[in-house]
């Protein structure tokens, strides 16, 4: 069953800027990447996921339920990350997770003080004074302490420190593991390639690949194999480029960056028109 | 309908506000009260007896001589429109397009909540604070009143006015309130909110001038709330509050369905 189901989806902002006729469907229990550059779409399609906007034409449907109609019963079902988050400005994190905690009635039985632990985060200061890491870690919190069914996260690593990331990305592995359905978006590949089983990309509003992650890997993973002169050397070469040593025989792989993934399928122009990718 | 953990920080968040403006209505109501002085009325009762056209001519009836007459003409021209106005324009921003504008509108959004559910439970907070307002003046009056001068105050008429008080703040909250949901820009929606009531007074007080600007109360909605007519008991002046009373109660729908139906570019 697809638990997230995006079918036409249109919403023009004039200027070439907005989604068109995009379709993708996330299954049951899958992890689901969402990648593009700035501006190609990527909140407007969760926006509407979201029930926040209403679609021009096609549907957005969660667990059969359209997202715009029945918006607020989709929305037990969902935890969500905003790509920009604002809180309230008077209230300190604690307030802040407090009020959202009575205001989507969960009760006191929820996974906040594991995910303050997971992520260490002292939410007692203003959420106003709080750095961009410690307001994505707050938000991490409100998404996941309700325990939601599917996870719609746009960029919800932005800010975060690489041990943060890596303690994110472990994150989402073992809600997957617990059979949650996520969709995440992200202009990395590499994270969203460590933890997304499928993956789609969106350029300039329009789907442009949809597919498995491995496909997408081999596709874009190189091995070389080199024979170094002695073993020293080679254990040396393998220890600093991350190699497989098979006796003077090492394996690196290289991963395409995120410009050449995207040049591949953005048919060899360097820059967006929204900038740099 | 309402959603409690909401309508509590909210309420909390309009406390300082009325505070404030609680003092300062405190100190204008219990001043100019206490500046009544029913000898002098009596002899300008008196006068007014003895020469209606002339006392007429310079704004005086034979009613301006009792206590209430004296607080319409001095705290129902200025005081008691404007401050409890100032909260119907700062809190009917804050409440809805002050969020929708800086994207805090999406904690709100993205919960099991109905978005009727946001936009009434805002609107009550609204108006709640609003009925403080005016409940809170009105106990003042009465408080400075039989206090300063026992038996003078007529308890039912001024029970009336502040009716008709109340019904006209609900109004102009119900302005701010639509203006709040129908932007998603705090500057239209204070634009807007606050353009409206403050252009309209300002209209109220050019017709108070007279002369020809006197037409100028076809173009306000302050015309619907006349003291002196509700305290004469006109019928008039009840059909201006039951117009300002439907007029709200349609506003504050209205904001309802639009922020329904709305996109949000959150």
């Amino acid at each position: 069953m697809n638990a997230i189901q995006i079918e036409n989806l249109v919403r023009d902002y004039g200027a070439g800027k907005g989604v068109f006729d995009v379709s993708f469907h996330v299954k049951q229990g899958e992890a689901f990447g969402f990648l593009g550059p700035n501006g190609a779409g990527k909140t407007t399609t969760i926006r509407h996921l979201m029930g926040f906007l209403k679609p021009r034409s096609g549907k957005c449907i969660i667990d059969g339920l359209d997202c715009w109609n029945e918006r607020e019963k989709v929305q037990a079902k969902l935890g969500y990350i905003p790509g920009e988050i604002s809180f309230f400005d008077d209230m300190t994190g604690t307030e802040f997770l407090r009020f959202i905690a009575k205001y989507r009635r969960i009760g006191t039985q929820n996974r906040k003080e594991e995910i303050l632990e997971r992520f260490e985060l002292d939410p007692s200061g203003k959420t106003k004074k709080m750095s961009k890491g410690m307001k994505q870690k707050l938000g991490i919190v409100a998404a996941f302490m309700h325990d939601p069914d599917i996870l719609i996260l746009d960029e919800p690593t932005s800010g975060l420190d690489p041990l943060m990331q890596s303690r994110f990305i472990d994150l989402i592995g073992e809600e997957k593991k617990r059979g949650k359905t996520i969709l995440m978006s992200s202009h990395m590949f590499e994270e969203v390639e460590r933890t997304c089983d499928r993956i789609g990309i969106i350029r300039k509003g329009r789907m442009v690949a949809v597919d498995a992650a491995d496909t997408l890997r081999e596709r874009h993973t190189r091995n070389y194999t080199v024979t170094l002169e002695n073993e020293s050397a080679a254990m040396a070469f393998a220890r600093d480029f991350e190699g497989v040593r098979d006796g003077l025989k090492v394996t690196v792989t290289t991963k395409q960056s995120l410009e050449e993934i995207f040049m591949n399928y953005y048919g060899g122009e360097k820059h967006d028109k929204h900038g740099v990718i | 309908m309402i959603n409690m953990a909401l309508y509590k920080r909210e309420m909390k968040g309009s406390i300082k506000l009325l505070v404030i403006l609680g003092a300062i209505i405190t100190m204008y109501v219990s001043i100019i009260i206490s500046m009544y002085d029913p000898e002098m009325m009596k002899t300008l009762d008196s006068f007014a007896q003895a020469m209606p056209e002339l006392m007429a001519a310079v704004g005086m009836n034979a009613d301006a001589g009792t206590l209430l007459g004296f607080m319409v003409s001095y705290l129902y021209g200025f005081i008691l429109l404007i401050f409890p106005m100032l909260f119907c324009v700062l809190r009917g921003n804050a409440l809805v397009a002050r969020y929708v504008d800086n994207g805090s509108m999406a904690l709100l959004t993205a919960a099991p909540v109905k978005r009727r559910t946001i936009a009434f439970t805002q609107m009550t907070v609204l108006a709640g604070g609003i009925v403080l307002l005016v409940l809170y003046s009105t106990v003042l009056e009465l408080i400075c009143a039989e206090s300063g001068f026992p038996g003078e105050l007529d308890v039912t008429a001024l029970l009336c006015l502040n009716g008709g008080l109340l019904c006209l703040h609900l109004f102009i909250g119900s302005i701010c309130f639509l203006s709040s949901c129908l932007f998603s820009d705090t500057k239209y929606s204070v634009a807007f909110g606050a353009g409206i009531p403050i252009f309209m007074y300002v209209l109220q007080m050019l017709a108070n001038v007279g002369g020809d600007a006197e037409n100028a109360k076809y173009f306000t909605f302050f015309t619907l709330f006349r003291p002196e007519d509700i305290l004469a008991g006109e019928s008039g002046a009840a059909a201006g509050i039951l117009i300002l009373l439907a007029g709200c109660v349609l506003f504050y729908a209205l904001g309802i369905i639009i922020f329904h139906r709305k996109d949000l570019h959150l």
